[in-house]
């Protein structure tokens, strides 16, 4: 009989902190750790896709036009002959980088504004959600027209435009989280204490604040990826031959009647990659919570 | 509990808007839905797909196919083009000629005689006062026609059109000098400041189609406008449909007019939708919603190969020709045997053949074939022949591209167009070992870019307005000239296309044309790509189509009046 | 509460006036005008039309009378539909986008909200990876291509429902279901991670010890607290939806106001694009109001003044 090395049998913890007890907590949800594996080698496939397959994503093999799945071409070509996996591989690159870098661009703005609003009130909340009922409401199109067209047309410009416009949705989210947390008695115990704003903010609200924000950036990631398709669409994407899923996605939307299946992979390749998030942010959200310490 | 009731009064309101929305909205017509039950002959209707919303349809401001589509249906001008191209007289007697002496010895007076027969819809007579309005109205500056550069031959036209600034007192004496008159309710005077032979032909478009100057004086530029209702009282025409309904962003019902002066029409009612999208368009057709429909590009090769729909398909060659355009002002492309370099490195029946599946036709030079001016000989020297690139290359200056600065191409990023963009950087790596670097861009912004001529290297298209080489060459490649974007400025081309647009021979006229054209092409500065073709589905009970190179977007609808339905 | 809607409708006014500058100056900033196409229209052509439009006059002027016009309900002449006034263009569309809009809005939450807190009532249930499942095979799959498949399926295949247009009930089916399909996936997302939050608050513990029935903590306490999130998600979901979207719109062919207006953008139509900016920017305040005035309702705590 083999001795059940898994029992739990830790009488005494030692000291932790919120982030060492989450990783703690995120490594023992299977699920999450599988979205993990899956960004992480799909990221690595990315970088390594020279050594995975040997055509390039630009390569155009005219005789070979809008081939079903082969052998040869293991997803079929597109319009002009160039392998639809090679592309695939190679879109990741964009695509993962829209998808990421749009939301840390996000972060790095909404999260500092939101958590002023929410945590300030009053009169500082007033002009903070006024600003941004102004970014909600002018065009984003236009102004994305314009850094693209001022900016040049480089990808981080890309990045760039979409977060840009993108930041004011999570700014208003963690404002909202903040108002109803600031009244809550853990924090007016801090403030007795003598914390201060910022570090109330930080230590305590925003913590306890992080479920529905994780979720929320977790969700972002595809639909940024989207955005990238959307504004491919109406050329202001990347530039060819730079391969994109959204932009795939896009081709494949034209041809769904004939070539189903130049729709089929990208878009099983977006909902995978969407899945992944989406076990992953469960997971965090579970292994950030407070409440949940045993 | 209070809060509770207020959260859901609020949303029981916004379910109670969002009914009254509903049901406000569900009022407004679906026509043709139950027409397809009467009884016993089969109902002479058609539905097809205008696939955009339009911006008028007042033939004095129109300026797109679209809008033509319409017009069409509900004017005669007068004179009209023949499915092939040839002019026929419509509201006038005869086609003006010097010999008949409808033209002047010099070119520059036209006495058309009317038909005296000639109905409104509302069953008054046209009359030559008709024509005079619309051609005033087309010269006025406060109307903006974006078509009036085209008459600007008209005495007093231009004069009138440019007193944007003056008095209405002043703007009354330069309209009442324009040099067309009524000499009688039956013949129109028009004179011209120089000869031009073709302006026969600007006599059979939309912009001078005659206008009831009692619609526009009762209800100004509104006339061409919908009722709320969506319903066209005051848009009389004299042409063989009447425009019954349009409503806005949705559709278009189109009647008989049952008081047509000539031969009436088959079809009793025509409904333009419009569906922007190609796939649903498509479904729409195969769901039996649309007579007729493009298929998304790409998918011909698939459609041709299926059992059902390959005998559905209607194709014909439309007079459009598609270039990559260079800006011979600036460097690298103002060297002659780089662009010759480049065009010889473009394998165009490969884009054809493969990515195109067929449809469309190799172009080696500007005016397209199925029309005056069309030389099947010229440009063969520079169609694809990777060799001869090499040498040219090396010649240019840039042996297997050493010492080329980045080539850069920009691109409206619409339709095909990224594709064409990603299949010529492939060549030119294949072919020549250069990397292009494409700029994909809004339309509006490529737009003022190329306007501004910014531009390095582009991509265009040219459609026929009439089948001319008037309407091909001075625009495009004349010193200066509104539509040279690429800089061309060749003197003896000038000098050739002076005489030619003067010329009232028309052997001779032509001649001089060819001579002008094999110039330019010699010179490249645009490498011409392709020819279009129209493809489309048809439902095979759509009987008596008529097709012509000056289609708009809607396959056969220059001769709509021909049409019946046999099921 | 009656003071301070006041003071957030003053305010609106003033946040109008600084979107509508903003608009102004980018849309005179981005490279390309009305009349710019690459058929090149004659100079004298664009001189009478800049004419006609009063975009002859200079910039700071151009902006003073649209103000002006927009103080007296004028909101001018579209220039890519001659002759329509922009009011006439908007009343005309937000009727249709506006119905779509709070039907798909209904809907989406209708479908969200029950799933995210079964979800969480049940964390690690089946109930909560289907609810996993259901949102990420929604959130994934683009509207467009959503929408087609429903279109094939249902118009071309069983012939149950019309392909696309405007004017009935069975036309509305489809559209909705796309719209709503990514917001109820988002809403079931935010409602489970909210929920799983309230759960562990010591008040719930507390309503919990003092024997209050489990039905009643569950939607006195849990249920009402979990929506702060939820609103605050909602309120700008529904200003999108009400405003419209240009690829379902232009998908199904519906002649409603979001797609206008995307299409205005492109065409440069500076009057339309003003037009569309003001009725989105009405939107968008009124119903951050509304979450304002609602996270008060939810939450006794959250107090303004």
């Amino acid at each position: 009989m083999a001795v059940e090395i898994n029992t739990p049998v830790v009488f005494e913890r030692p000291p932790h902190t919120l982030w060492g007890d989450a990783i703690i907590r995120l490594r023992r949800n299977y699920f999450a750790m599988g979205g993990l594996a899956f960004i992480i080698l799909l990221s690595l496939a990315a970088i390594c896709a020279p050594l995975i397959t040997h055509y390039g994503f630009a390569d155009q093999h005219l005789d070979q036009i809008l081939q079903g799945p082969s052998a040869q071409h293991w997803m079929g070509t597109d319009q002009l002959g160039r392998d639809t996996f090679a592309r695939l591989l190679y879109g990741a690159r964009t695509s993962l980088a829209v998808g990421i870098f749009t939301q840390f661009i996000v972060i790095v703005i909404g999260l500092p504004i939101g958590a002023i609003a929410g945590y300030a009130g009053g009169r500082v909340d007033n002009y903070i959600m006024r600003f941004v009922d102004v970014m909600y409401a002018f065009p984003d199109i236009l102004l994305i027209i314009l850094l693209r067209s001022v900016l040049g047309g480089s990808i981080y410009m890309l990045f760039l435009a979409i977060g840009l416009v993108a930041w004011v949705n999570i700014s208003r989210l963690v404002r909202g989280q903040l108002m109803a947390l600031k009244s809550r008695d853990f924090v007016s115990a801090a403030k007795a204490m003598g914390g201060m704003g910022p570090y109330i903010t930080w230590r305590h609200l925003l913590p306890n604040a992080l479920g529905p924000i994780i979720i929320s950036i977790t969700f972002n990631i595809p639909r940024a990826i989207f955005t990238e398709a959307a504004l491919s669409y109406i050329g202001i994407g990347v530039k060819p031959p730079t391969p994109s899923w959204g932009a795939m996605i896009q081709d494949g939307f034209n041809l769904i009647f004939s070539k189903p299946y130049m729709l089929l992979f990208p878009a099983i390749a977006l909902a995978l990659l969407m899945l992944a998030f989406t076990f992953l942010g469960d997971g965090l959200r579970d292994a950030l919570d407070p409440k949940m310490r045993r | 509990m209070k809060r509770k009731t207020f959260i859901l009064s609020i949303l029981s309101i916004l379910v109670i808007v969002s009914l009254i929305f509903t049901s406000a909205c569900s009022t407004s017509s679906t026509s043709g839905a139950n027409s397809s039950t009467a009884a016993n002959s089969t109902p002479q209707v058609i539905t097809l797909n205008l696939a955009g919303e339009n911006n008028t349809i007042d033939p004095n401001r129109a300026s797109w196919t679209s809008e033509r589509t319409i017009i069409i249906q509900c004017f005669d001008g007068l004179l009209t083009f023949n499915s092939d191209l040839t002019l026929a007289p419509m509201v006038a007697k005869e086609i003006p000629t010097v010999a008949n002496k409808d033209i002047s010895a010099d070119g520059k007076t036209y006495t058309i005689k009317l038909k005296n027969n000639v109905t409104w819809s509302d069953g008054t007579k046209v009359t030559a006062k008709d024509f005079v309005f619309s051609f005033k109205r087309l010269f006025s500056p406060d109307l903006a026609s974006e078509y009036e550069s085209f008459y600007s031959d008209v005495v007093g036209g231009d004069a009138y059109f440019s007193a944007t600034g003056k008095t209405d007192a002043e703007k009354q004496a330069l309209q009442d000098a324009i040099g067309v008159r009524a000499v009688d309710d039956y013949t129109l005077e028009i004179k011209l400041t120089d000869s031009l032979p073709t302006f026969t032909q600007l006599l059979a478009l939309w912009p001078v189609f005659p206008v009831r100057q009692d619609m526009v004086a009762k209800y100004g530029d509104k006339w061409a406008q919908p009722d709320a209702n969506g319903a066209m009282p005051n848009y009389i025409g004299n042409g063989p449909f009447i425009l019954k309904e349009w409503v806005q962003q949705d559709h278009y019902t189109l009647v008989r007019n049952e008081k047509y002066w000539g031969t009436k029409p088959k079809l009793t009612q025509i409904t333009f939708k419009e569906l922007t999208d190609a796939n649903l368009a498509l479904a729409a057709y195969k769901a039996g919603e649309l007579d007729q429909s493009g298929v998304p590009g790409g998918t011909e090769q698939t459609t041709m190969n299926d059992a059902t729909l390959s005998p559905q398909i209607l194709r014909f060659p439309t007079l459009t020709t598609y270039a990559f355009q260079f800006n011979v002002t600036k460097p690298p492309f103002d060297n002659k045997l780089l662009r010759q370099a480049l065009a010889c490195a473009i394998d165009r029946s490969a884009y054809i053949n493969q990515v195109r599946h067929g449809v469309g036709k190799v172009a080696l030079s500007w005016i397209p074939p199925g029309m005056p001016g069309f030389d099947a000989t010229l440009g063969t020297d520079w169609s694809f022949n990777p060799t001869k690139a090499k040498q040219l290359l090396a010649q240019a200056g840039y042996p297997d591209g050493k010492g080329l600065p980045e080539l850069k191409f920009q691109i409206a990023n619409t339709g095909a167009n990224p594709t064409i963009a990603a299949f010529l950087q492939g060549q030119l790596k294949d072919n020549l070992g250069i990397n292009l670097t494409v700029e994909l861009m809004e339309s509006k912004a490529y737009s003022a870019l190329y306007n501004a001529k910014q531009f390095t290297w582009g991509f265009t298209g040219w459609g026929a307005d009439y089948p001319d080489p008037d309407d091909w060459l001075p625009q495009l490649y004349m010193t200066g000239a509104g539509n040279n974007k690429t800089g061309y400025s060749n003197p003896a081309f000038d000098a050739i296309s002076k005489q030619a647009l003067a010329e009232l021979d028309n052997t001779k006229r032509l001649q001089l044309w060819a001579q002008a054209q094999a110039m330019v092409v010699a010179d490249q500065p645009m490498i011409y790509v392709f020819n279009r073709e129209t493809f489309v589905l048809q439902k095979p009970w759509v009987k008596g189509m008529v097709t012509s190179g000056l289609d708009g977007n809607v396959a056969g609808d220059t001769f709509l009046r021909n049409v019946y339905i046999q099921k | 509460m009656g003071r301070f809607i006041i003071r957030r409708v003053l305010w609106l006014i003033l946040v109008l006036f600084v979107v509508l500058l903003i608009t102004f100056i980018l849309m005179h900033l981005v490279p390309g005008g009305p009349w710019d196409r690459e058929k090149a229209l004659a100079p004298k052509v664009i001189e009478a039309l800049n004419k006609r439009y009063g975009l002859d006059l200079p910039l700071w002027r151009q902006f003073v009378n649209y103000a002006w016009g927009v103080l007296h309900g004028d909101l001018g002449i579209s220039y890519s539909y001659s002759d329509r006034t922009v009011v006439s263009i908007l009343a005309h569309g937000i009727p249709k986008t506006a119905t779509l809009g709070i039907l798909a809005f209904v809907v989406a939450q209708a479908i969200g909200i029950p799933f995210g807190v079964a979800a969480a009532l049940k964390q690690n249930s089946a109930v909560d990876y289907a609810s996993v499942l259901f949102s990420t095979v929604f959130a994934s799959i683009p509207g467009f291509v959503l929408g087609i498949l429903l279109i094939v399926l249902f118009a071309v295949v069983l012939h149950w429902l019309p392909t696309s247009g405007w004017g009935s009930i069975q036309q509305l089916i489809m559209p909705v279901f796309c719209l709503a399909a990514l917001p109820a996936a988002q809403s079931a997302r935010i409602t489970r991670a909210s929920t799983l939050d309230v759960m562990r608050q010591d008040y719930v513990r507390t309503a919990r010890s003092k024997g209050i029935m489990e039905s009643t903590v569950r939607v006195r306490h849990i249920f009402r607290n979990s929506l702060i999130p939820v609103v605050t998600v909602a309120g700008p979901e529904l200003a999108n939806l009400i405003t419209g979207s240009f690829i379902i719109e232009n998908l199904f062919a519906i002649p409603g106001v979001g797609r206008l207006f995307v299409q205005g953008i492109f065409a440069r139509d500076y009057t339309l694009i003003m037009g569309g900016v003001l009725f989105y920017a009405i939107t968008i305040a009124l119903l951050n109001l509304v979450v304002d005035i609602l996270y008060a309702a939810i939450d006794p705590r959250i107090r303004y003044e």
